[in-house]
């Protein structure tokens, strides 16, 4: 457990050291998850039970997002292409933004927000409670119950999220576009297909596996490292998000790197 | 235990729905992508592919037929392109087509396109190269139109030059804008040409009408020239007329012999015409004619008021008044 470091023990200035200490106990948490993640007992029920928490219950307002999405964006990139008459070029400029980067970004952005906090002030209101103690002295495992449980479901829930969206988007976009290019829906979809490629949709679904593990991750991580009573459950829950949303688009920035450098071979 | 197979169930049909969306996704993709049909692969080797990108894609007559697979350089500085070309459509595409680099729109991506070929080749097969044509280069097409540019200048220099001169009345067409006789005289010549052109016109029509005429059924031109009979006639008549020739060559002759007889004094025609003495002795006696003729009617006027013959006289008179 990460501690205030002593005046004492000071070594390169206390944020500095409680930086580098909070560095190390992230690296520990996640190393317990990669050696608790494979042994049994496995928590299939716990499991589920997240999933339908953060993929069932997340789906209204992650529809709503995608579509609403779908149609500002093209009605605001209408006028740029109209202005050198490619307005048939939206299928293709929607397509290619919504897989490659809003789709995954819009939903682990939402996800972060609903579902980070969520397991974050579980998660750290349990701490403050000392339920995780008492799981501990009744010969449960907390962290493979608790931790373990929400991190698979979050990671394999939003991808999942991401192709709703990816779908809902595209349909708000359709509408859009039907309604002011008058453009049917199989041209549409045939235009949207013809913009994108494989390592678009693999690297769509590869880094919404990331996104929905840092979710995960930081919502356990700051609820299961949370301190000073409800205050600290608060804390827990709004950190998860920032730092969830912050580390989300520094997954964005890498992973359009590597499928640049994918892109070129 | 009910809430939590409920649970359970819904996550199912959630996980379901998204696996039914990515698996669709990938599949219309891969069909418009025509990653999942069979394919051959054929190359060509360009001196420059102008940004050319793998997945690029390869269109055949306007249809899209295939995606670049590769691009790798080859020999010096060339770079040889292999495309992945569905089954179906090799069938069109002859070994001897030519493989060029375009554009899908003015500003859409680069894209092979595949055209030409002779029927009697064969279709191309796996591992074959089409010649490369070389795109129309930008860099050259901006330096012609640099060049245009140029003319286009030195012409409207010169045009400038022109139009002064011509504003100034000098050369003909200046002389003619601003010179009024010189207009005039214009304007008279054009009349004429006016005038000619309109009796062209008329004596045109009347030759239209002259040949419709001619060519008109029953008409003699046509008959002549379409019926046979005529024509056959014609020839009879024509032959016919030669004979009468003859015979009017003949009968000059001997006009001529006669007239020749009449200028000479031994025959009495002759003599008549050209023996003045003759003449002189004729004259003479038709003089005494004349006067002998004279005395005979005033004798027999004489005789009418006669005793003896002045009832005959009167008998015939009176036959002449009834």
């Amino acid at each position: 457990m990460a501690g205030e470091p002593n005046k004492k023990d000071k070594v390169l200035g206390k944020r500095i050291d409680k930086f580098f200490m909070g560095l190390e106990n992230a690296y520990k948490f996640v190393k317990r998850f990669f050696q608790e993640v494979w042994f049994p007992p496995y928590e299939f029920k716990e499991v589920i039970r997240q999933c339908y928490q953060i993929g069932w219950n997340s789906l209204p307002l992650i529809s709503l997002t995608g579509f609403i999405v779908g149609v500002v964006f093209t009605n605001q990139s209408r006028p740029s292409l109209a202005e050198f008459g490619a307005t048939s070029w939206l299928p293709a400029l929607i397509s290619i933004a919504v897989v490659r980067a809003m789709g995954p970004l819009v939903t682990a952005l939402i996800a972060a927000g609903k579902v980070g906090s969520s397991i974050g002030a579980e998660i750290g209101s349990m701490k403050v409670t000392e339920q995780i103690d008492a799981m501990e002295v009744s010969a449960t495992n907390p962290f493979k119950f608790l931790v373990v449980s929400r991190v698979l479901a979050s990671t394999f829930m939003i991808p999942i999220l991401v192709l709703y969206t990816d779908f809902v988007a595209l349909l708000g976009a359709f509408v859009n576009v039907h309604f002011n290019e008058l453009v049917s829906l199989s041209t549409f979809f045939v235009q949207v297909f013809d913009a994108i490629s494989f390592l678009d949709i693999t690297s769509s679904m590869i880094k919404s596996l990331f996104f929905g593990f840092t979710i995960g991750m930081v919502g356990c991580y700051k609820g299961y490292n949370s301190t000073k009573g409800t205050e600290g459950v608060g804390k827990a829950a709004n950190s998860a998000v920032v730092m969830a949303m912050f580390l989300i688009f520094i997954e964005e920035l890498l992973s359009l790197q590597v499928t640049n450098f994918f892109r070129q071979l | 235990m009910r809430n939590d197979n409920k649970k359970s169930v819904t996550v199912g049909i959630f996980v379901l729905i998204g696996i039914i969306i990515l698996v669709t996704g990938i599949l219309t993709l891969g069909a418009q992508q025509k990653a999942f049909v069979k394919s051959i692969r054929v190359f060509a080797v360009f001196d420059d592919v102008g940004g050319l990108q793998t997945g690029n894609n390869v269109w055949f007559s306007g249809v899209k037929i295939g995606t670049v697979k590769k691009i790798n350089f080859y020999g010096d500085s060339q770079v040889e392109i292999e495309m992945n070309i569905e089954s179906a459509a090799k069938e069109y595409i002859k070994k001897n087509s030519k493989a060029t680099i375009s554009s899908d729109g003015l500003i859409g991506n680069k894209i092979i396109v595949i055209y030409g070929g002779a029927e009697e080749v064969p279709a191309v097969e796996d591992g074959d190269r089409l010649t490369a044509e070389m795109p129309l280069d930008t860099d050259k097409m901006m330096e012609t139109l640099q060049e245009n540019n140029n003319n286009l200048v030195s012409i409207t220099e010169d045009l400038k030059v022109l139009t002064h001169k011509i504003a100034n009345g000098e050369g003909i067409i200046g002389a003619v804008l601003t010179d009024s006789t010189l207009a005039q005289e214009f304007r008279q010549m054009m009349g004429n040409l006016q005038r000619t052109a309109i009796n062209s016109s008329r004596m045109t029509s009347e030759l239209a009408d002259f040949s419709d005429k001619l060519n008109q059924k029953g008409g003699l031109m046509d008959d002549l020239i379409n019926d046979t009979t005529v024509f056959a006639s014609l020839r009879n008549t024509v032959s016919a007329l030669e004979a009468t020739g003859a015979k009017v060559d003949s009968a000059a002759a001997n006009f001529n012999e006669a007239s020749e007889g009449l200028t000479r004094e031994d025959n009495t025609l002759g003599m008549l015409l050209n023996d003045e003495q003759f003449a002189e002795y004729l004259k003479s006696t038709m003089g005494n004619l004349d006067t002998g003729t004279v005395r005979m009617n005033e004798t027999l006027e004489a005789m009418r008021y006669h005793w003896l013959f002045r009832g005959a006289f009167r008998k015939r008179d009176k036959a002449n008044r009834e």
